[in-house]
C-alpha cells in the first residue's frame, strides 16, 4: 500500500462517515426527485401529448419511457457535478480544521496529497452516481424500458466522464478555499446553480436565445446532452418505429436537449464527448499546476 | 551535545507586521528546550517555518544538519510535532487515524502493529484504539496527538502549548511519558507553554518579544540576570524588616525581603545576623523573569 492508496482509503471512509458532507451531496437530486414527483414529470407528460400530430397516440409506457428517462438523465447531469463538490469539500475542511498541515508534516509529496482528495472524489462520487443509475434504471424498468445494453454501456460512460469532469472542477474551485463559511458559501451556489445552468431543472431549450448561446459555452451543458441523448434513444427509437415523423422526433429531440446547437449548428456525439474530454484534461492540468505554483511560493 | 536545531537571522512578515524578525538561536541534541512568548510573539510562526509548513523571507534554518532550503524532507522524518489543537481525524477511530499517518511515513503492516503497541503501552490508550476521535475526552485526545507525533520515532518532538487546558493528572502522564523519551531514547523536546512551572524544568529557555529574542539562557542564568532572590525572615515585626533598607512585604508569618542577588542576601544576613534566626532565600521565579524581559505576564493563555 502507497502514501496515495492510503490517503485514498482516509478521503473516502471521511466522506461516508461525515454525515454533513454525505447528506449535503444527497440535497440535488433530493430536489430533482421532488420536482419531478410533484409537478415537472406531469408537465413533461402533458407538453408531450400536445406536441404529437394529430392522428400519433403514444402508449402510457413510452410517454413514461421519455419522463423516466428525462428524469434519470437529470438527477445524473446534475448529480455528478453536485456530489463531485460536496465529496472535494473535504479537501477545504482539511485546511480548515489544520488536518492538511498534520498530512503536510509527514515526507508525503504535497502532488501526492492533491491526487489523493482527486481519486477520494471520483471514488466517492462514481459510488454515489451510479447507485442513482442503478435506481433510475430501475424506475426506468417499471415504468418503461426502451434502452438497449449499448444505450446503458453509454450512459456509465457519460457518467464517468461526468464524475471526472465535476471534480476536476471542484477541485480547481476548491484550491481557493480556505474556510467552513466558503465551503457553505460555494455548496449552496453550486447546488443551486448548476442545475439551472446544465438544463437539468428546465431544458436550455426552452431558454432564450442569448441564455442558450450563453450556455453552449459552458462544457457541463454537453455532459447532460451526453446523458439525455443515451437515456432517450431507446425510446425515441420506439417512437421512430412506431411511425411518429422524423420531422417531428428531431422537434422532440430539440426540445429535451438531446440536440444541441452551437451558435446554430447541430453538435455531434462525437463532439460533446470531445468537449468533455478536452474540459477534463485542462482542468486535471489547471489543479496540477495549482499545486506547483503554490509548491514554489511556500519554498 | 551537537546543535540539532539551528536558526539564523530568521525573518517572516505578514503584510507589514513582522512577525519573526531576525531571530537566531540553536537547539542543542537531546535537552528540553523552552520557547516562550506571549500570543503574537512569533512562537508558531517559527514552529511552523521549522516543520516547512511555512515559508521563511530570509535566513536559514537547519534541523539535525539538514538545510530547510536542500532537503525538507529529511527535516520532516526527523520532527514530530503536537500542535496546540488536535488535528486528527474526528470521525476516524483512533487506530484508522494512527494506520494513515504511520502509513505517510512508510510504515506498514507489524512494523506498524509494533509500533502502536509500544505507544499503546507507553501512552495507556490501548482500550482507546477502536474508539472515533471525536469522542475522546481533551486528555484522552491530546494522549493521542502525542501518539501520533511519535509514531514514525522522530529525534525531536515539537510540542506547541501541549499542556493548555488540561487537568493536572493528564499532564503528570504526559509530562511523565516526555521525561521517559527524553531518558531513554535521547530524544530532544522543544517546548512552548503558557505554564512558568513547565519552563523553570528545561534545560534551556529562549523568550520572545515581537518576533524578536529578547533573553536566553538557562533558567537559573535568566533568574540570576532578570530576577532578585528572595529572603523570607519569619518571626520578626515590622520595625525590624523597615530596619534592613531593603523593600519588604508582609507574608502569613514574617517579611519576605527582596535583594539583588544571593551575594547581597548573604551580606543583609551578616549585617544582621541576630535577626536571621529562622529564614530561607528562594531565587526568583520564572515569571519575575519574563515580567522583567517583555513587561508582561504569561500564564494560561491570559497574557497581559
Amino acid at each position: 500500500m502507497n502514501s496515495l492508496s492510503v490517503l485514498i482509503k482516509r478521503n473516502t471512509k471521511l466522506f461516508f462517515r461525515d454525515k454533513g458532507m454525505f447528506l449535503t451531496s444527497l440535497i440535488t437530486p433530493g430536489i430533482l426527485l421532488l420536482l419531478y414527483s410533484t409537478f415537472l414529470g406531469n408537465v413533461y407528460k402533458n407538453s408531450f401529448i400536445s406536441s404529437m400530430p394529430e392522428g400519433i397516440t403514444l402508449s402510457d409506457e413510452i410517454l413514461n419511457g421519455v419522463v423516466g428517462g428525462q428524469l434519470l438523465s437529470s438527477i445524473l447531469a446534475v448529480s455528478c457535478v453536485t456530489v463531485a463538490v460536496s465529496c472535494n469539500m473535504l479537501m477545504v475542511q482539511d485546511r480548515a480544521n489544520g488536518s492538511l498541515n498534520d498530512l503536510m508534516m509527514t515526507p508525503v509529496k504535497r502532488s501526492t496529497l492533491a491526487l489523493g482528495y482527486y481519486f477520494a472524489t471520483l471514488i466517492s462520487t462514481l459510488i454515489i452516481c451510479f447507485a442513482a443509475v442503478a435506481l433510475g434504471l430501475a424506475y426506468i424498468a417499471f415504468s418503461g424500458w426502451y434502452m438497449s445494453l449499448g444505450d446503458v454501456l453509454w450512459l456509465c460512460l457519460d457518467v464517468l466522464l461526468l464524475v471526472m469532469f465535476g471534480t476536476a472542477l471542484s477541485s480547481v474551485i476548491n484550491f481557493f478555499l480556505s474556510t467552513q463559511g466558503q465551503i457553505a458559501a460555494v455548496g449552496t451556489i453550486v447546488s443551486s446553480c448548476y442545475g439551472f445552468i446544465c438544463g437539468a431543472y428546465m431544458p436550455i431549450s426552452q431558454f432564450s436565445p442569448g441564455l442558450q448561446k450563453a450556455v453552449s459555452l459552458l462544457p457541463g451543458t454537453y455532459g447532460t446532452a451526453l446523458v439525455r441523448t443515451h437515456s432517450l434513444r431507446g425510446v425515441f427509437g420506439e417512437m421512430e418505429r412506431i411511425g411518429v415523423p422524423e420531422k417531428v422526433l428531431d422537434e422532440m429531440e430539440t426540445a429535451v436537449d438531446s440536440n444541441l446547437y452551437f451558435f446554430g449548428s447541430k453538435v455531434s456525439v462525437g463532439a460533446m464527448f470531445g468537449v468533455l474530454s478536452a474540459t477534463v484534461a485542462v482542468l486535471v492540468g489547471a489543479y496540477v499546476l495549482l499545486n506547483i505554483i503554490c509548491k514554489k511560493k511556500n519554498k | 551535545m551537537k546543535n540539532v536545531i539551528e536558526i539564523k537571522d530568521l525573518n517572516k512578515s505578514f503584510g507589514d507586521v513582522k512577525a519573526v524578525n531576525g531571530l537566531s538561536f540553536r537547539v542543542k541534541e537531546g535537552e528540553l528546550f523552552a520557547f516562550l512568548g506571549v500570543n503574537g510573539a512569533g512562537k508558531s510562526t517559527t514552529i511552523n517555518i521549522i516543520s516547512g509548513q511555512l515559508a521563511k523571507d530570509s535566513g536559514s534554518v537547519f534541523v539535525g544538519g539538514n538545510d530547510m532550503d536542500v532537503s525538507p524532507d529529511a527535516i520532516k522524518s526527523e520532527l514530530g510535532v503536537v500542535f496546540q489543537s488536535s488535528v486528527l481525524d474526528k470521525s476516524l477511530s483512533v487506530r484508522d487515524n494512527l494506520e494513515t499517518r504511520a502509513a505517510l511515513y512508510g510504515i506498514y503492516g507489524d512494523e506498524f502493529k509494533k509500533r502502536l503497541d509500544e505507544l499503546a503501552q507507553m501512552l495507556s490508550f490501548s482500550d482507546l484504539l477502536k474508539r472515533t476521535v471525536g469522542k475522546l475526552s481533551g486528555g484522552q485526545r491530546r494522549r493521542i496527538d502525542i501518539a501520533r507525533a511519535l509514531i514514525h520515532r522522530p529525534k525531536i518532538l515539537i510540542l506547541d502549548e501541549p499542556t493548555t487546558g488540561l487537568d493536572p493528572q493528564t499532564r503528570n502522564i504526559l509530562w511523565n511519558v516526555i521525561n521517559d523519551l527524553r531518558k531513554n531514547e535521547d530524544m530532544t523536546v522543544f517546548l512552548t507553554t503558557h505554564y512558568m512551572e513547565e519552563a523553570a524544568d528545561a534545560d534551556y529557555v529562549v523568550i520572545l518579544n515581537s518576533g524578536r529574542l529578547v533573553a536566553e539562557g538557562t533558567p537559573l542564568e535568566l533568574k540570576n540576570k532578570y530576577s532578585g532572590d528572595y529572603v523570607t525572615v519569619y518571626g520578626i515585626d515590622e520595625n525590624t524588616a523597615k530596619n534592613m533598607n531593603v523593600p519588604y512585604e508582609k507574608i502569613r508569618d514574617g517579611y519576605r525581603l527582596s535583594v539583588p542577588n544571593t551575594e547581597k542576601a548573604t551580606e543583609l544576613i551578616v549585617r544582621f545576623p541576630t535577626v536571621f534566626k529562622d529564614y530561607e532565600i528562594t531565587k526568583g521565579k520564572m515569571d519575575d523573569v519574563f515580567l522583567a524581559v517583555t513587561g508582561k505576564k504569561l500564564g494560561g493563555g491570559n497574557e497581559q
